[in-house]
């Protein structure tokens, strides 16, 4: 990369570039994560106490984490329910991204997925508030659900995990019908015609030739819808309930409520891991290397 | 049932452009059938209107006897090879072969058995391991066809699987297609824009132009009777005159072309003194002798040639101003007879009209191979 830098633009202007792109990565990404690493290995102290003798390196705030059964419950429930949501994200998507790629004249494409982007123009927080306007207990949804008899009464959509599942998929679909589409749009239609022509039904056409081959988009999608999900703040905060709480909650009042911002940067730091966690397993289950993801 | 493949009257409409006119034909069991045609005439939508990817506007479409209107493509007797092959890249040589027996539920051993049978009948016999990736373009090729034989159709499509290779390649897999042809038995549907491939290979032609069907024949009653202008024109080369009927003696007419000396063909079908028609002589019919040899009726000035291995082309500017093109064979040039076929010198020219064709009407404005393709996309 240098050298192609080099090439192009000469020494002077080289050094400069990579020097900005440096101190870019330092400052802005590895010493702010540094310092917040660095927190969440020190107790809470008064800025008095700083590097006194109290200011030691320690485990405590990750020992209080492991020892809060609620906390726990609340983290193993926020990689459930992550999972879930990038589930049925992709249960959702892929038909989607498939009719988009495959089936769809171009013009049809070019409607639909100006149908799908426009909403993102807005805010996540009004789209999810509208979820909140449509899930209320006197919303439209109920409305609609009543005058056509399929209840007699009322359902409390935001009482549990149901609002927070459908506010999510909604919120992230974009970023796994992206990956999906970009990765069976790139599959040889021919290849299709193939598999049918040899006899396959649609069911085996896609077990064999279009998931296969969408692995790669399949991947990226599912991480980046996890990852979404599972740092997500504001979904869980307006269609949840205090059952349905979510990690990053958890978070947000160590920061804000608590005012102990080394023990939330030590949650922070266990979601991170989390999250890179997931990544691996992930990478690993579709068998793709972070090449293929890049792509 | 047999691989009997019926047409009738079946048409393909897109929108309000007909790809395919009405057509009707019968292709018969066992046989190797060539669509012939300029890009853009319908040869793919006629084909896939057999392996049912498109279904007709119209018409019906019958394998073996049996109406294949509601029969979806994974059910049809048919298999088709992709003008690029479309293996699946993801799986090797064996999984591809073994690709469609997998999905009828016959188990590993005999699809292993199987797959191994025909990497042999294709001539690529312990290559099942490999990745597709790793073959050549004639690889490919082979394992593509053993892949569509795995299903044991009974009529095999063929989209321009030969184009995608280098000349001599192309021409070896034209015989071992014909050889896999005659040892299996299985009715191949071929299409090519290539009229070698076309005549070499089939038991019969079906030429085409814009949608429609122009002649069904067997390759040598397409050469030397092509029915209308187009085959005329597209099946070989073809010098075109056209004129008007002077006499009419037995088979053979009589033209007046405006050129000096009247011509003379064989009439493929009734003609009257009066109508208007058009002769064609094949570049191969010309007797090309020295300008000072009056025995031949035409006079004409060599404007180009063109070398092309055992014989020459020469582009002759009649004196009427009309080109006519003429093979020599080799032979000739180097008798002695050779400074009288450069360009620029004049020369002297025949045929014989007992070999050569004349058809009733007047083809204006379309006169070639290309004039046919402008008209077919205009
Ligand atoms: N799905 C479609 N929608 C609209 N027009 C189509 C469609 N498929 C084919 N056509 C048109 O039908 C005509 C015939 O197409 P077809 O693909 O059958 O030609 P072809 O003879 O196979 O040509 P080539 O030798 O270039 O493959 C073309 O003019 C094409 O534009
Ligand atoms: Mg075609």
């Amino acid at each position: 990369m240098w050298r192609q830098l080099h090439n192009r633009f000469g020494l002077p202007l080289t050094m400069a570039i990579v020097s900005l792109m440096g101190i870019w990565l330092i400052v802005m990404v590895l010493l702010p994560q540094w310092q917040m690493i660095d927190y969440s290995f020190h107790p809470a102290l008064l800025p008095a106490e700083r590097g006194g003798a109290k200011d030691v390196w320690s485990l405590t705030n990750y020992a209080t984490f492991f020892r809060n059964e609620i906390h726990l419950a609340i983290f193993f429930k926020t990689i459930w329910s992550s999972v879930l949501v990038t589930t049925l994200t992709l249960i959702v998507s892929y038909p989607l991204a498939y009719y988009l790629a495959k089936v769809a004249t171009p013009g049809q494409a070019a409607l639909c997925l100006l149908l799908l982007i426009i909403p993102f123009w807005i805010n996540e927080i009004l789209r999810t508030f509208a979820w909140y306007i449509i899930f209320a207990f006197r919303g439209p949804l109920n409305e609609l659900l009543l005058a056509v008899g399929l209840i007699d009464r009322p359902i409390r959509f935001l009482n549990g995990d149901t609002g927070v599942l459908v506010g999510m998929v909604y919120a992230y679909i974009l970023f796994m019908v992206f990956p999906l589409y970009n990765a069976i749009e790139s599959l040889d239609t021919n290849q299709i015609r193939a598999a049918r022509d040899l006899g396959a039904g649609w069911g085996r056409t896609h077990r064999r030739i279009v998931i296969p081959h969408a692995k790669p988009g399949i991947a990226t999608g599912c991480i980046m819808t996890f990852m979404l999900a599972a740092g997500s703040y504001a979904v869980p905060a307006l269609l949840g309930s205090p059952g349905s709480r979510w990690f990053t909650q958890i978070i947000y009042n160590w920061f804000f409520e608590g005012g102990d911002w080394n023990q939330g940067a030590a949650y922070a730091f266990l979601l991170l891991v989390l999250c890179i966690v997931f990544v691996t397993v992930i990478m690993r289950i579709f068998k793709v290397g972070l090449g293929d993801i890049a792509k | 049932m047999d691989g009997r493949v019926n047409l009738s009257q079946v048409a393909m409409r897109f929108g309000d452009f007909t790809a395919i006119q009405p057509t009707s034909l019968e292709i018969a069991s066992g046989e190797f059938f060539s669509f012939l045609g300029p890009s853009g005439c319908g040869k793919t939508t006629l084909l896939n209107m057999i392996s049912g990817f498109l279904t007709p506007s119209e018409g019906l479409v019958a394998i073996g006897g049996v109406d294949m209107t509601r029969v979806p493509v994974n059910r049809r007797p048919t298999a088709m090879i992709f003008q690029n092959l479309a293996l699946f890249p993801l799986m090797s040589v064996y999984r591809n072969i073994e690709f469609g027996l997998e999905v009828r539920g016959v188990d590993r051993k005999k699809r292993r058995e199987k797959a191994d049978e025909l990497l042999d009948l294709v001539a690529l016999g312990g290559s099942g391991d490999k990745p597709v990736a790793e073959l050549s373009g004639g690889q490919k090729q082979r394992i593509a066809i053993a892949r569509a034989l795995a299903v044991e159709p009974r009529v095999l499509l063929l989209d321009e699987p030969l184009s995608a290779l280098d000349l001599k390649l192309r021409q070896h897999m034209r015989t071992e297609l014909k050889a896999i042809q005659r040892k299996t038995g299985i009715t191949f549907i071929y299409i090519t824009h290539d009229q070698g491939e076309a005549l070499t290979m089939s038991d019969r032609v079906a030429v085409m132009c814009d949608g429609r069907i122009q002649q069904v024949a067997d390759p040598m009653t397409l050469y030397r009777q092509p029915r209308t202008d187009f085959v005329a024109g597209f099946v070989g080369e073809n010098n075109r005159f056209p004129g008007r009927v002077t006499a009419v003696d037995g088979g053979m007419v009589t033209l007046d072309a405006g050129l000096p000396a009247p011509l003379r063909g064989a009439a493929a079908s009734p003609l009257e003194p009066g109508d208007e028609a058009t002769l064609y002589v094949r570049p191969e019919q010309w007797r090309v002798g020295s300008a000072s040899d009056s025995s031949l009726p035409f006079g004409g000035v060599i404007q180009a040639e063109h070398f092309e291995g055992a014989w020459l082309t020469l582009e002759i500017a009649l004196e009427q101003g009309r080109t006519v093109r003429a093979h020599v064979p080799q032979a000739l040039e180097s008798d002695g007879v050779e400074s009288s076929f450069k360009v620029g010198s004049a020369c002297r020219l025949d045929y014989s009209p007992r070999g050569t064709l004349v058809l009733p009407g007047v083809e204006r404005g379309q006169s070639d191979e290309e004039g046919a393709d402008v008209a077919a996309t205009a």
